[in-house]
């Protein structure tokens, strides 16, 4: 009796769910009409993600390599991919918030002594040797060029700054009649120091324009938004990552492991299928003959003595790089100090040539030595990849602490023109009137005010030759090491004594682990000097940009498929955590520029204050209301803070 | 002008070069400058040198004592590139294995691998055993005498492989050649592999074994065989004659023929 309740129950309830399509019911047409609806909401979702997939740049490209080189090297463009996102996101935040403000509503070039290039460097401004100092960044400074010319145009169309703009530009163009197309390329010292591009051309007024943006407010801000959303972007990907951890190997069962899950199902191409074919054979016989050589015993005392040699010469080397890199920061200052003119190209690119060469040098050694240690090849790469990250900080960190002590200089210099500043002004009051009271503002043409250095300017420049020539470098290895290397062998072989295809120097393989290194210490460099430089996030969108086509071209043209094609199991992960540790390390010396140097006295948003963050506080005392104030006062203390960060974390 | 700084970090590249490319800056100096000081020193050729140092340590009429003796002398006192003790276990496996009765050798040199393959022939098998240069053929003819192989066995023909291989068969009425070994210039692999198979000496079954087809490598051979489809091939993986450190290999041809 119960069952039969039960089962009339369920009737009773499926008719009336399906009342409308059981026939004449009430609901009938409401309930077609209803079907009807939802099918048509169903096809355009579908739709959609069809569009949204589509949408999404550069797929077919990655699939193209996912299909001929399997899905490890396919996970280092989804990687260039994801971060040209996140460099999208900065650049437009800074461009945005910070560059465009400044350039439309702000005071024109000319107007003030910050935004004027100084009379004692116009000669030099447009001299060649300085154009060409950066002679082959010009594809570069052709796109800076591009922003500023835009950014001026939107300048001059807004506010009707005819005249000076016009005459500006002619000035500019007609320099120097010699070389009319090259007065258009920029480097990153003369002209472009005093523009939007760097840290000194701001002006600390409080509000501009008719919207009363607050420059030196969002300057500031701008700088900790770049760097709080690099830091949820990247921790929100990792929580994502972690939960897709797949199958690892473990050590044990790893002839079944093998056998089930050795095939890669992307590999679309017969070449790389073949290879794949024969490295899963090569590598069922290295478990066995690892089996084996497991139950024999080995001479473990010497296995030791060799990692702790390799390790030791491993250490040699590093130390060795950076104490060349501190060797040669320094004699670069020496340089500076004895005035640029005396040396050539050389001398001035020291620095930026030593350490991308030794980027480029050292990580090939420490391959060669870690074939003395004998261990496992994953075991082996890990180790490898530990060692180029430990080559990598150092030679940033060296690097850093040199610009440091240019830093301390620069301020002692600073001191020494505002005494000079003071003797100045009153020389000109002498002049005109010879009161002590309150004197009226001069009208002095801005060009001949002395200036003081501007160290935020030079921490700036500094890091934007550091990108470009590390750019520089990756893409000449990638010309001469693959593209040369590949034309040599296809074309030698015909006439050459050995095999060049399957000897010497064969068509190279696509280096994954050192170009993710590479763009990871790129975007720590970035992030350093984002905030000096507020053309940092641009340049890095463009030369991501190109990397992206660049390198797609190159891997399809010159690369072969690994001969050991292994997936790209657990190392995304691995990568991501690398990037945020450099995330956080990287944001360290920016802050503590902030908190404990004081800012220049004549140039940037924040000059005049005794330190940067002190915006935050003047803000708070004149923009809110009071009541805010105290509750803000009061929810910063430090413990509350710190126990918030806890919890997040 | 360059700075010394510059210079000091191209340092790391030239360490990674040197030990990376150890092996072969070793067998440079092995082949090359050493023989070059001999040749200068003693005066005579290094196969002769071979010879000499073969009549005074090794016991004649036994062909294990001088293939020893052979590999003693080219792995300590000078670099000489017969086929080593390695490759020339392959290659007795094969003939082993196989029995072949009428053998093809191009590329005699000092006599090495002809005495290798003697060795292991069946009874009544032949090996014809071509060599392009007048004076090694002397001191390998010698070698194979001291040996103790006679003219039934081992017969030497002193002449170019391509003007030897289309008189074959009128001259020493060879119908089929069982087994040949080729081991002379590796430019000349592709030219005498279409020559045999032109003058139509090569048989079902017929067994070729090609050696140094990596280093120094013979490119255009082995993408005529892979191409053709007249052969199974197998490549065997293995080091150079005397240096471990250097990857090279023999391509084991197995002749098919066409449907």
């Amino acid at each position: 009796m119960k069952r039969k309740l039960t089962t009339l129950k369920e009737a009773h309830e499926f008719v009336d769910k399906f009342e409308g399509s059981l026939g004449k019911g009430k609901g009938k047409k409401f309930y077609a009409y209803k079907v009807m609806m939802q099918k048509k909401w169903m096809k355009f979702q579908r739709d959609f993600e069809n569009f949204r997939t589509a949408c999404i740049p550069w797929e077919m490209k990655i699939k193209e390599i996912e299909s001929h080189f399997g899905s490890s090297v396919a996970s280092y463009f989804i990687f260039l991919r994801w971060m040209y996102g996140i460099n999208m996101v900065l650049f437009g935040l800074t461009f945005g918030l910070v560059m465009v403000p400044e350039a439309l509503m702000g005071k024109p070039y000319g107007s003030m002594p910050r935004k004027t290039v100084p009379k004692s460097e116009e000669a030099t401004a447009m001299d060649f040797s300085i154009l060409w100092d950066f002679g082959v960044s010009n594809c570069l400074s052709l796109y800076v060029v591009a922003i500023c010319y835009f950014v001026h145009f939107m300048h001059f169309v807004l506010l009707d700054h005819c005249e000076s703009m016009s005459t500006h530009i002619l000035s500019w163009v007609t320099a120097d009649p010699g070389q009319p197309g090259m007065c258009i390329f920029f480097v990153f010292k003369g002209f472009s120091q005093y523009s939007v591009l760097f840290y000194g051309y701001y002006n600390n007024q409080r509000a501009i324009g008719w919207l009363k943006f607050r420059m030196p407010l969002s300057y500031f801000m701008t700088g900790v938004g770049t760097i709080a959303y690099s830091f949820m972007v990247v921790i929100r990907t990792m929580a994502n990552n972690a939960n897709e951890e797949g199958g690892g190997d473990d050590t044990s069962f790893t002839f079944s492991w093998k056998m089930f899950t050795s095939w890669d199902y992307l590999i679309g191409n017969p070449e790389t299928a073949d290879n794949k074919f024969a490295s899963i054979t090569t590598s069922f016989k290295e478990s066995i003959v690892e089996e084996q050589e497991n139950r024999k015993e080995e001479n473990i005392h010497l296995t030791r003595f060799l990692r702790v040699l390799a390790n030791f010469l491993v250490l040699c080397c590093l130390g060795g790089s950076g104490y060349l890199i501190y060797f040669v920061v320094r004699r670069s200052q020496k340089f500076a100090q004895e005035g640029l003119d005396d040396y050539g190209w050389w001398e001035r690119n020291e620095v930026n040539m030593v350490m991308s060469l030794l980027g480029m040098f050292c990580p090939m050694l420490f391959d060669v030595i870690s074939a003395l240690e004998n261990y496992h090849p994953r075991i082996a790469l890990q180790w490898q990849l530990g060692r180029i990250f430990a080559l990598f900080l150092g030679n940033l960190y060296t690097f850093i602490i040199a610009l440091l002590d240019e830093i301390n200089l620069k301020l002692e210099e600073e001191a020494i023109v505002r005494i000079n500043m003071t003797i100045w002004e009153a020389s000109l009051y002498n002049g005109t009137v010879a009161e002590n009271a309150t004197a009226p503002p001069l009208e002095v043409d801005p060009a001949v005010v002395p200036r003081g250095p501007c160290w935020e300017t030079m921490v700036g420049q500094e890091f934007v030759r550091l990108t470009v020539s590390d750019t520089v470098t990756t893409y000449i290895t990638l010309l001469v090491g693959d593209f040369l290397r590949a034309v040599f062998v296809r074309f030698l072989n015909y006439c050459w004594c050995w095999d060049l295809e399957y000897g010497f120097p064969s068509y190279a393989e696509f280096d994954i682990s050192g170009n993710v290194l590479g763009l990871i210490f790129n975007q720590g460099m970035i992030w350093m000097g984002a905030f000096y430089a507020p053309c940092l996030p641009a340049i890095n969108v463009i030369r991501l940009h190109v990397s992206m086509y660049l390198q797609c071209w190159a891997v399809m043209c010159c690369n072969v498929p690994h001969a050991r094609v292994f997936k790209a199991s657990g190392s995304n992960n691995f990568y991501i955590a690398m990037l945020l540790v450099i995330l956080f390390l990287s944001t360290l010396p920016a802050v503590y520029t902030i908190v404990s140097i004081p800012p220049s006295f004549d140039c940037g948003p924040f000059s005049g204050k005794h330190r940067m963050f002190d915006v935050i506080q003047e803000t708070l005392d004149n923009d809110f209301p009071a009541w805010f104030g105290k509750v803000f006062g009061y929810a910063s203390n430090p413990g509350l803070i710190l126990s918030f960060i806890l919890l997040m974390v | 002008m360059v700075s010394p700084a510059i210079v000091l970090a191209f340092i790391p590249l030239i360490m990674t070069l040197i030990i990376r490319y150890r092996h072969h800056f070793l067998l440079f100096y092995r082949a090359v400058l050493v023989r070059m000081v001999l040749d200068c020193t003693t005066g005579i050729s290094r196969e002769e040198r071979a010879f000499q140092y073969l009549l005074t340590h090794s016991l004649p009429g036994d062909p294990d004592s001088i293939l020893d003796t052979f590999d003693h002398w080219s792995s300590r006192v000078e670099y000489m590139s017969n086929i080593g003790p390695k490759k020339g276990k392959v290659l007795d496996r094969l003939i082993t294995d196989n029995a072949p009765l009428i053998v093809l050798e191009l590329g005699t040199h000092c006599g090495y691998s002809a005495v290798r393959i003697a060795r292991g022939l069946p009874l009544g098998a032949r090996l014809y055993s071509v060599e392009m240069d007048e004076r090694n053929a002397a001191i390998a003819e010698k070698v194979i005498r001291l040996a103790g192989f006679d003219d039934d066995t081992v017969e030497l023909i002193v002449s170019p492989s391509e003007e030897v291989i289309p008189q074959l068969r009128e001259r020493f009425g060879i119908d089929c050649l069982d087994f040949v070994f080729m081991d002379h210039w590796k430019r000349c692999y592709l030219r005498d592999l279409q020559l045999l198979e032109g003058s139509g000496l090569l048989g079902k079954g017929s067994i070729i074994l090609a050696d140094n087809i990596i280093f120094p490598g013979a490119p255009h051979f082995l993408r005529y065989v892979k191409s053709s489809g007249l052969y199974q091939h197998r490549i065997h993986q293995a080091t150079l004659e005397y240096f471990r450190g250097i990857r090279d290999g023999m391509a084991e041809l197995t002749f098919i023929g066409t449907k």
